[in-house]
């Protein structure tokens, strides 16, 4: 029962999986193609059903991995090909170039100030983040150390205002670049860690058992959608925990993308899309509780901003949610009963008018509000497909990897010694995501 | 800052045999110089001073230890984050923090002791207690790792609910309960490392992790000998919560609940007889109008959502209309709660005919008898207005409730159960099948109601939490743990009952003593105990009084002294530094585990040395790395203002708050108002 374990995805499933197996005695080879283990988890504000701020409690987990004698991470590292024979599995990964050498990197951040060039942030590029060429995943990221955006190197970046844009030479053949800024202010600070011409690296491992805890996904807006993308100030429920966050980019100040105003009214509408050819054909299952999170959070920054909810069937499963949702209605979260069909924007305000069928009364009403937050609810993360080639396990119809028999054997694939647990399986919370890595990790222990 | 400036003040620093600067002590080769230093200078304690212990701390442990010293000789001091990051334009006033900084961790160094880690043996044999899904679940996980294991289940068969049940039902389809019992309790009761006890209770029960002493009681008959037990899992599922007096239900026998409708379809199927037998002579055949009536109990002011409701409302109607074509159903909801895509059943249900009506949350559906037939009325929210719908049949989906061994269980191991008997778990997301104490775990309807894959789930996630120390053989704390000196102990028993995680046993003569293994050291007894008779080894009394009297050596009516906890509010602090605000650089912050460590004395003696103002920074609530300990720190603080009040102290000088681990502006705005409302500016 000795031989090591790969866990794929770092987010607070694969996180308490790994720590699980790790103690238990089993080594741990803990893979994330992202550059930081976190997950989703790492960038929420708080978290449901009792408002615990989540890298609070994930962080000391994430640094209890990273110091683990019998766990390695691999971040920026992919899955490419998986063998099974004599009962192991032989796995090959390709650990995608960070450009810096992470062993000489102390994640001083220098070389993000020196850095003149920043796009804006694919979570939070909607209200207002940026994000530097070469940065860091997010503050508490682990390994604590940069990485450098690859578009960076070939002249993609040139009219991002990118230091190397002029540059005509494959970064890859030369061995010293005099023109990047983040070179010289690393070096500046008395190491040279960034490596502009840094290859990726195959890595070869021989696991008994593999552990799929590929997460879940906000599920985007389809443009058009309720507004969305054309009016300003419709944004989802993703990019409303982001704007709550104090570490995210307003430092937690619930302003509008359109003038970066305080909004004084807020609705939600969840199951945004459901019903509809762009959206979800499923519930997300914690979509009506994030929503009340949310709400509450807001008043709890400022108790006049006004909240509404537009919803339909309430979906308090777990327990401790009904109080939850007791508790958004104490603090005065309007919950309205509805199916709204349309939003208009008032072009002087910016504000946005919803109409909808009120379904307790069958009338037809309207509410004008200053920021509407789409819940757009869960997808399987984008990266399933060719993983399940790769594992040669099966995905079910939505893109979620599948159970052999959900009753009978929970969290088994079809393949002997491959197991699930958390968003990979479908829509879930993170108290359900820790049951099931505890879970998957005692199978994968017992797999011989 | 200035900092061969530093360097040089803290070589002159009383007892500092060697100081060095190093531009990243944490890189391999600058490990190395600390190493060779430590030897060649004979060292017997180290401070390193520069960014956060938080992220660094265990590599400079790992580095001293490696050198040959013990780890806990070493302190570490926040010089990056709290200082140099966050006062980028007052490079005089950061220079001179620097100072204090180390000049205090020299003064904790001075009396810090060697510690080590502290082992408890356990063995491998685990109990579980109730043989439900959950229970066998866990069994069998446990078993096939080669350790003993022992189920006892109260009743005379294992299976718990589903030998009640009809069929168990999910995303997609359906399987038939006993079926699945069957499979299960083979496997369960062939395992050779399983002893199943049927007909059994718990007779007694102490002790604790690697040490409990378990007698069984088994149709009436106490066992001689108590068994030796190192782990438990308590998987003592739930059962329905009988709605007496509510829709005639005990005084019309054409009302029954889910569970006895379920009982009266497992009859029909002819899979195997009901096992309790409670609803039997009923023919279901005649029935033509059935009405279920769900939330029944739920969703008010004492009782949530019952989870498995709705979906259990749509399976058996759809079995009813199997069995019965021509049937009239109509289940009356609130919210339908189906998740995922349960709603499958919920598109089969109603292409079946049956019939859904909603009604608003203040409005319940009444029963009215009219010549002996059932009427049941009902305002239907979608079309707006009141239904009549008879009725020969009403189902009603009840909430759910622990058992009547809830209570029992609950004082033996000293956990915790919500007033509906469901067990409270250590932490609601990163602990959901953990209780606060080592060795013991939670899984299935015994926590809350929760369907049947879920149960199994929490049964296999109980068995790998409880696997770890016996597959290690041990459990470990950190050296960080109290100790109680008896000298001058009044037998008050507060450590005891303040304990979070049950780390204090008494002796017969009411004496406590710490069970070290058990204790995470966050202190609380310590700065409750009245007789000050508890040290926390690493942060200790003296320790922490020496890092305030150096802190306030000089100009102590410019500064501001603070506590904070290790978790958040350092890690708030850290925020602050990584994200370069900047604030006033008067504080000085004395890092404890937890913010329930901070003793009233420490805080009056702080400003007998003339502190401007006293800061205390626990994690925002309800987060706690132990449990309870803002709340304790809370509490103690209140009667800290009311003593120094007493003392002629202004109380508002005594700030206390709280920070999440994200909350770096936070922090830094509450340096600024405590520097202004304390006219330091
Ligand atoms: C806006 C929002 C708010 C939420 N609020 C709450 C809340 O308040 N309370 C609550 O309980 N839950 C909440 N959730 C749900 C919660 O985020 C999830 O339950 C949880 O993150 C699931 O954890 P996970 O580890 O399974 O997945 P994730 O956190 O998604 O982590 C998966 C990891 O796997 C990596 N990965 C993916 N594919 C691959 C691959 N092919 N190879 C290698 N690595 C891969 C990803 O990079 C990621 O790091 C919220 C979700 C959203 C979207
Ligand atoms: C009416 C109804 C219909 C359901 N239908 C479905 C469905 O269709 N699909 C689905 O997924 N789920 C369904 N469920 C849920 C499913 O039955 C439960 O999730 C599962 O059975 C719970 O298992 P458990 O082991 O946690 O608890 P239980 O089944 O309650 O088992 C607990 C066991 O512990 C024993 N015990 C209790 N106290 C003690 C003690 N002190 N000492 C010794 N033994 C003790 C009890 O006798 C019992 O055998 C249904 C539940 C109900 C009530
Ligand atoms: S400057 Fe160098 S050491 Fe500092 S974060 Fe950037 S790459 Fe790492
Ligand atoms: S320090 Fe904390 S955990 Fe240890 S015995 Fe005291 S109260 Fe219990």
């Amino acid at each position: 029962m000795s031989e090591p374990i790969l866990i794929i995805g770092g987010g607070v499933a694969g996180i308490n999986c790994a720590l699980n197996v790790a103690n238990y005695g089993t080594k741990v080879y803990l893979v994330d193609d992202t550059p930081s283990i976190g997950g989703m988890m790492a960038r929420l504000d708080k978290t449901f059903p009792t408002n615990d701020c989540s890298i609070c409690i994930e962080a000391p987990l994430m640094y209890e991995v990273h110091n683990h004698s019998n766990i390695e991470i691999l971040t920026n590292t992919e899955v490419r090909r998986v063998r099974k024979t004599n009962g192991m599995f032989k796995v090959r990964l390709v650990k995608k170039a960070k450009f810096i050498d992470e062993e000489k990197c102390t994640g001083c951040r220098a070389c993000m100030d020196a850095c003149p060039a920043s796009l804006p942030d694919e979570m939070d590029g909607k209200i207002g983040g940026m994000r530097k060429l070469i940065s860091m995943a997010f503050p508490q990221a682990v390994p604590n150390k940069v990485y450098i955006n690859p578009d960076c190197r070939y002249g993609r970046m040139r009219n991002k205002g990118a230091c190397v844009g002029g540059c005509v030479v494959d970064c890859s053949q030369c061995r010293e670049c005099p023109i990047a800024l983040c070179v010289a202010a690393c070096k500046k600070e008395g190491k040279d860690a960034v490596r502009l011409w840094q290859s990726n690296k195959n890595i070869d491992l021989e696991v008994k058992s593999i552990v799929v805890a590929t997460g879940i996904k906000d599920a985007p807006a389809p443009p058009g959608l309720h507004g969305y993308d054309v009016y300003d100030n419709v944004i989802t429920n993703i990019q409303f925990e982001r704007l709550m966050n104090a570490g995210g980019p307003t430092t937690g100040r619930i302003v509008r993308p359109s003038d970066k105003k305080y909004a004084h009214k807020i609705a939600w509408i969840q199951c945004a899309g459901r019903g509809l050819a762009q959206g979800l054909p499923y519930c997300s299952k914690v979509c009506c509780m994030i929503a009340a999170k949310q709400t509450i959070i807001t008043k709890e920054h400022d108790s006049s901003v006004e909240t509404l909810i537009f919803y339909n069937d309430l979906k308090a499963y777990g327990k401790g949610f009904w109080g939850f949702y007791q508790k958004a209605k104490e603090k005065g979260v309007r919950y309205i009963k509805a199916r709204p069909y349309d939003v208009s924007e008032d072009p002087a305000t910016k504000n946005l008018t919803i109409r909808y069928e009120d379904l307790e009364t069958g009338e037809l009403k309207k509410e004008e509000v200053e920021l509407l937050v789409l819940s757009t609810g869960l997808i399987p993360s984008n990266r399933n497909q060719n993983l399940a080639k790769v594992l040669n396990i099966e995905l079910d119809h939505l893109g979620f990897f599948k159970e052999r028999d959900p009753l009978m054997a929970p969290l088994a694939t079809n393949v002997k010694g491959i197991y699930l647990c958390g968003g990979a399986t479908g829509p879930i919370d993170i108290s359900e995501s820790v049951v099931q890595a505890c879970a998957a990790g005692m199978k994968a222990i017992l797999t011989n | 800052m200035n900092v061969p400036e530093v360097v040089e003040y803290a070589r002159g620093l009383k007892h500092v045999a060697f100081a060095d600067e190093g531009k990243w002590s944490c890189s391999v080769d600058y490990l190395a110089k600390i190493k060779e230093a430590i030897k060649e200078h004979n060292l017997n304690r180290v401070v390193i001073a520069s960014c956060t212990p938080r992220t660094h701390e265990p590599l400079f442990k790992q580095t001293v230890k490696e050198a040959g010293l013990n780890p806990y000789l070493l302190e570490f001091v926040s010089i990056r984050e709290q200082d140099s990051w966050v006062h980028m334009g007052e490079p005089e006033r950061a220079t001179q923090k620097a100072k204090d900084l180390i000049k205090m961790g020299v003064a904790k160094a001075i009396f810090l002791e060697e510690g080590e880690e502290i082992r408890l043996p356990v063995q491998t044999d685990c109990l579980v207690i109730g043989g439900g899904v959950a229970g066998m679940s866990a069994a069998l996980q446990i078993a096939d790792q080669g350790f003993q294991t022992i189920l006892v289940e109260r009743e005379p068969k294992l299976g718990g609910l589903l030998n009640r049940v009809s069929t168990v039902s999910h995303d997609h389809g359906v399987m038939p309960a006993p079926e699945i019992v069957r499979v299960k309790a083979t496997l369960v009761e062939s395992h050779p490392n399983i002893n199943v006890y049927t007909d059994t209770e718990i007779e007694s029960l102490q002790g604790y992790i690697g040490n409990y002493k378990v007698k069984l009681k088994t149709n009436g008959k106490s066992s001689e000998e108590a068994l030796d037990i190192s782990t438990i899992i308590v998987a003592t599922g739930m059962k329905e919560l009988e709605p007496t007096g509510q829709y005639e239900y005990g005084s019309d026998s054409r009302v029954i609940t889910q569970l006895e409708l379920e009982e009266l379809l497992r009859g029909m199927s002819g899979n195997s007889e009901p096992l309790y037998g409670t609803v039997s002579n009923r023919s279901l055949l005649k029935v033509k109008d059935v009405v279920m009536i769900n939330c029944v109990n739920s969703k008010n002011e004492t009782r949530g959502c019952c989870n498995i409701g709705c979906s259990i409302s749509v399976k058996n109607a759809l079995a009813l209309k199997k069995l019965q074509p021509d049937l009239q159903i109509h289940i009356l909801y609130r919210d339908l709660s189906m998740v995922k895509e349960e709603h499958f059943h919920l598109d089969e249900a109603k292409a079946a005919g049956i019939k859904f009506i909603r009604f608003p949350d203040d409005h319940y559906p009444q029963l009215v008898k009219e010549d002996g037939r059932f009427v049941i009325r009902v305002y239907d929210i979608l079309l707006g207005k009141e239904l009549e719908i008879p009725s020969d049949m009403l189902v009603l989906t009840t909430a759910f409730k622990g058992n009547e061994t809830v209570g029992q269980i609950k004082g033996y191991l000293k956990v915790s159960a919500n007033s509906d008997g469901f067990f409270q778990e250590a932490h609601v997301k990163l602990g959901p099948v953990d209780f606060p104490s080592a060795g013991i775990s939670l899984s299935g309807c015994a926590k809350s109601p929760k369907n049947f894959k879920e149960s199994c789930e929490e049964g296999m996630a109980a068995a790998m939490r409880v696997s770890i120390p016996m597959k290690k053989g041990y459990i470990e704390a950190e050296g960080i743990v109290a100790d109680i000196d008896l000298t001058d102990c009044s037998k008050c028993s507060l450590c005891y009952k303040n304990c979070p995680f049950s780390a204090i046993q008494l002796d017969e003569n009411k004496q406590p003593s710490v069970i070290k293994a058990l204790c995470k050291g966050c202190g609380l007894c310590a700065a409750d105990c009245p007789k000050e008779c508890i040290t926390i080894v690493h942060y200790s009394d003296e320790q922490l009084l020496a890092q305030v009297e150096a802190a306030l050596e000089e100009s102590p009516e410019k500064k501001i002294l603070g506590f904070v906890c290790h978790w958040c509010a350092l890690g708030g602090v850290d925020m602050a530094g990584v994200s370069r605000l900047q604030y006033p650089s008067n504080a000085r912050l004395i890092r404890v585990m937890c913010s329930a460590r901070v003793p009233i004395k420490l805080i009056e003696r702080a400003f007998e040395l003339g502190a401007a103002g006293v800061l205390v920074v626990g994690c925002e609530f309800p987060t706690c790395h132990y449990i309870t300990g803002n709340y304790a720190c809370e509490a103690r603080m209140n009667r800290a203002k009311k003593k120094l009040s007493k003392k002629g102290v202004d109380p508002d000088k005594l700030w206390v708050d709280w920070c999440s681990a994200a909350d770096g502006p936070k922090f830094a705005n509450i340096m600024r108002d405590m520097v202004k409302q304390l006219n330091l500016g």
